[in-house]
């Protein structure tokens, strides 16, 4: 990993804090990340894939209300489908997936696709970088989730179907519950952008 | 609750900022957020979208079993009026109202002012009770923005590890700042407040 690599591309959390609102408050559990994760990684690939058919075909004064009403209409989609497969989940997200019409990522994604060129000066796709960035997103989102449950409460919980998740009980401590509250969020998200930086600094270093 | 209690539950106990991770955004892209003019845009903000999301929320779906949409018409219907408005603050020639109106702009499409209406409709109260804790949570998150600017700016003259300076700093400030605001317990609040 060499950020001076060439089409090197960032975590979007932890280089450019985008979507940082969730990650904090609402990434509980290894099953509430990966569903989040999930959730703002399918809006931003769909907004970046329509976001140049928009701009194309709307007028300049519609196109902020479209893509918003779009966003929302995803946003409300992902909620319906996620009552239906896991009302637990679904329960424990209760403000957080309405919010993914605004998630960080998504409006990102929005202001890069406002730009006229699809392809960025090495000629790759932009697309290509929106999926890859929504992957980091997912597999920041759900390793956050996993360490705050693990180490907060010594269980890791599974994004499986039905009234109750699959909860398995890992380690037998005494739990840190303080990592599972926002408080925790905010400080375990500080040591995890200080760790991706420390381990960017180190591989520049190395590569030089 | 009483209004005395709503506001602050509001600011303190579920602190948009510091309780839910609202409008957590990178540091430096907030312009002058530390200031009253930035204190009065976001109150009236969260105030105005509280009240339109109530109003859609309560009178127009509720009636028709639609609740579970209410995301979908606030973006559709109140965000353009939020903007209008905010256009018209921008365009006027009082500099307060115009700097009030910019900054109100850059607010409206956030986690910030979804949230906090989705919060002030949800929670149970009447129409001014609802415009009430709308403006009381965009206080609050004023308020713990404010400090948090405060501790940026010790922060950057403090010898920090290289890795830690910055964004990581200023996160975990954050969350020993929200464990001062947890020890605000709204059970609490609502016996002493009514």
């Amino acid at each position: 990993m060499n950020e001076n690599q060439e089409g090197f591309i960032p975590n979007p959390v932890l280089s450019g804090l985008v979507g940082i609102c969730p990650l904090i408050a609402a990434s509980k559990s290894l099953a509430e990340g990966i569903v989040y994760g999930l959730g703002t990684a399918v809006c931003a690939l769909v907004l970046g894939a329509v976001s140049p058919v928009i701009r194309a075909k709307l007028p300049d004064r519609l196109r902020a209300p479209a893509t918003l009403g779009l966003s929302a209409f995803l946003a409300l989609s992902y909620g319906f489908a996620l009552k239906a497969y896991s009302p637990a989940i679904a329960a424990g997200l209760w403000l957080y997936i309405p919010l993914l019409a605004v998630s960080g990522l998504s409006l990102s994604v929005l202001r890069r696709g406002s730009a006229k060129n699809r392809f960025r000066a090495d000629g790759r796709s932009r697309q290509i970088d929106v999926a890859v960035e929504a992957l980091l997103f997912l597999v920041t989102a759900a390793i956050v989730g996993g360490i705050r449950e693990l180490v907060g409460l010594g269980t890791l919980c599974l994004p499986t179907g039905g009234s109750s998740p699959a909860v398995l009980t890992i380690a037998d401590f005494p739990p840190l519950k303080t990592l599972v509250s926002p408080a925790g969020g905010f400080i375990l998200l500080g040591f995890l952008v200080a760790g991706y930086r420390a381990i960017l600094k180190a591989s520049r270093r190395r590569s030089q | 609750m009483s209004y005395i209690g709503i506001i602050v539950t509001s600011a303190f106990a579920a602190n948009a900022l510091l309780t839910y991770g609202l409008g957590a955004v990178p540091d430096g892209e907030k312009g002058d957020s530390g200031s009253l003019v930035s204190a009065l845009a976001l109150a009236l903000v969260d105030c105005i979208a509280a009240g339109l999301l109530w109003v859609i929320h309560r009178l127009f779906l509720a009636p028709l079993g639609l609740e579970s949409l209410d995301i979908f018409f606030f973006a559709v219907l109140a965000v353009p009026i939020l903007k209008f408005i905010a256009r018209i603050a921008y365009s006027s020639r009082a500099a307060v109202l115009s700097r009030m109106g910019s900054r109100a702009e850059d607010l409206i499409v956030g986690s910030l002012v979804f949230g906090v209406a989705l919060l002030s409709s949800k929670g149970g109260y009447s129409f001014p009770e609802a415009l009430v804790a709308g403006a009381s949570s965009g206080l609050g998150y004023w308020l713990a923005e404010f400090l948090l600017e405060a501790l940026r700016e010790r922060l950057e003259l403090s010898d920090l590890p290289q890795a830690f300076k910055g964004a990581p700093a200023m996160l975990i400030s954050a969350g020993l700042m929200a464990l001062a605001f947890m020890g605000i317990d709204s059970a609490f609040v609502k016996g002493l407040a009514g």
